[in-house]
């Protein structure tokens, strides 16, 4: 529910415009001259300004919305796939943490050739095949029934852009077909308002964007490139991540463990749906440790605890107690754990 | 056949591929048009006799791009 809220986020913020400087071919194409012109051309030189009295020829809006209809089908259906592709590969923590790398680097990539950094990050764009674009570019010229916007706006799934490529690497990192589908259905829900504004104003709306368009999608793809890439670091364990530095620095709340008659020392978290807490805890080192994982009707990825280096993996029920028996460690050593999509984590230090 | 290979440093992103390529069905006597994204160019096949290189630069320059002609 997380991912896709971002999603939905995403597809507000910068989906539409993206989408539809990769698709608005496609639609302008099926549509009429008119528009095509004043959508897809970019601004010809000294025209900054656009036609911004033109009016909206009659009739855009039919067309615009069977082909975004289509398109949200469309990709809904590849969502689910996705999300089976990825459930089939069954991937371990240490996998899933691999996944979040290059998911991040390619959304960082993506975002450094937005920002023209340097002409090597061009590569991180896909270009489809020229026999899938000759295609549909023929077809969307050749007829102009109700049809054509309807099979285009499904096409589209064949030539996704940058932001959209990054939701797809998402819902296969799901490894859920529902939730692949969530996914790319709330992501494409999310850009279908400002595609559609932006299709049926032409260029009204486009010129006065398209100056700050560009650098808002790539920094926000920036910014969700960084965050896979601090998930797969808190998938590893690792305490170089960002939330594990903070840790460190601003002092997070500690509690320490509470030695029981048997020898055995007992620590305890409060599983929440926002996290861990708390997210430092102290034990004392070369004794096993009792560690009790309570959830109170907690619903998000929390539930799916994980502690990368002793291979552990639990799913905990919505609402109880879990006890997890952690063997003895030696003193200095840190153990970090996390959830099971890295969002969320702590660390149990052996003192 | 002529084939020309034109430099056009203002591609932003995969778009402008198909939006460039379309210019082979706009213009008569154009055989094919690959645009590359990554290298920023595009290669031209035309008939000289049904169509000048004029007559596709402008083409090119009417999409709002800025082209040069880099080998004959």
């Amino acid at each position: 529910m997380v991912n896709a809220l971002i999603a939905l986020i995403t597809g507000l913020t910068t989906g539409g415009l993206s989408c539809l400087a990769v698709q608005g071919g496609l639609l302008a194409s099926s549509l009429a001259a008119q528009l095509e012109q004043d959508v897809q051309q970019p601004r010809p030189p000294r025209s900054r300004q656009g036609n911004a009295d033109r009016p909206v020829p009659p009739g855009m809006a039919a067309p615009i919305l069977l082909f975004l209809a289509a398109k949200l089908a469309a990709y809904t259906l590849l969502g689910f796939l996705l999300g089976l592709a990825g459930s089939m590969v069954q991937l371990g923590t240490i996998g899933r943490a691999v996944l979040q790398f290059a998911i991040g680097v390619f959304m960082i990539g993506n975002a450094l050739r937005m920002l023209n950094v340097h002409p090597i990050f061009r590569y991180f764009a896909f270009e489809p095949p020229k026999v899938l674009t000759r295609y549909l570019r023929r077809r969307a010229k050749r007829d102009t029934g109700w049809l054509t916007p309807l099979l285009l706006g499904a096409l589209t799934v064949l030539i996704p852009c940058g932001v959209t490529q990054s939701m797809m690497a998402l819902a296969v990192a799901t490894g859920d077909p529902f939730a692949g589908a969530a996914i790319l259905f709330a992501f494409t829900l999310g850009a279908s308002p400002v595609f559609f504004a932006v299709a049926y104003f032409a260029t009204r709306l486009g010129t006065r964007l398209e100056r700050y368009f560009n650098r808002l999608v790539a920094v926000t793809v920036l910014v969700l490139g960084f965050v896979a890439i601090e998930t797969g670091l808190n998938l590893m364990g690792s305490p170089y991540s960002i939330s594990a530095l903070a840790r460190n620095l601003t002092g997070a709340p500690v509690a320490a463990a509470e030695a029981m008659p048997d020898g055995a020392q007992v620590l305890s978290i409060d599983v929440k749906n926002y996290g861990y807490i708390p997210e430092v805890l102290v034990a004392a080192a070369d004794r096993p440790v009792r560690l009790e994982l309570k959830t109170w009707n907690t619903r998000s990825c929390s539930r799916a605890f994980t502690i990368p280096a002793l291979k552990l993996e639990k799913l905990l029920p919505a609402t109880g107690t879990v006890v997890v028996e952690i063997p003895p460690q030696p003193a200095g050593s840190v153990l970090q754990f996390s959830c099971s999509m890295g969002m969320y984590g702590g660390v149990i230090r052996f003192n | 056949m002529t084939r020309k290979i034109l430099k056009v440093n203002e591609m932003s992103c995969p778009a402008c591929v198909m939006r460039l390529e379309s210019i082979e069905d706009e213009l008569p006597g154009i055989y094919r048009i690959d645009a590359s994204y990554h290298r920023q160019e595009m290669v031209v096949e035309f008939d000289e006799s049904l169509v000048t290189m004029a007559q596709i630069l402008q083409a090119v320059e009417q999409k709002g791009y800025h082209p040069l002609i880099k080998e004959t």
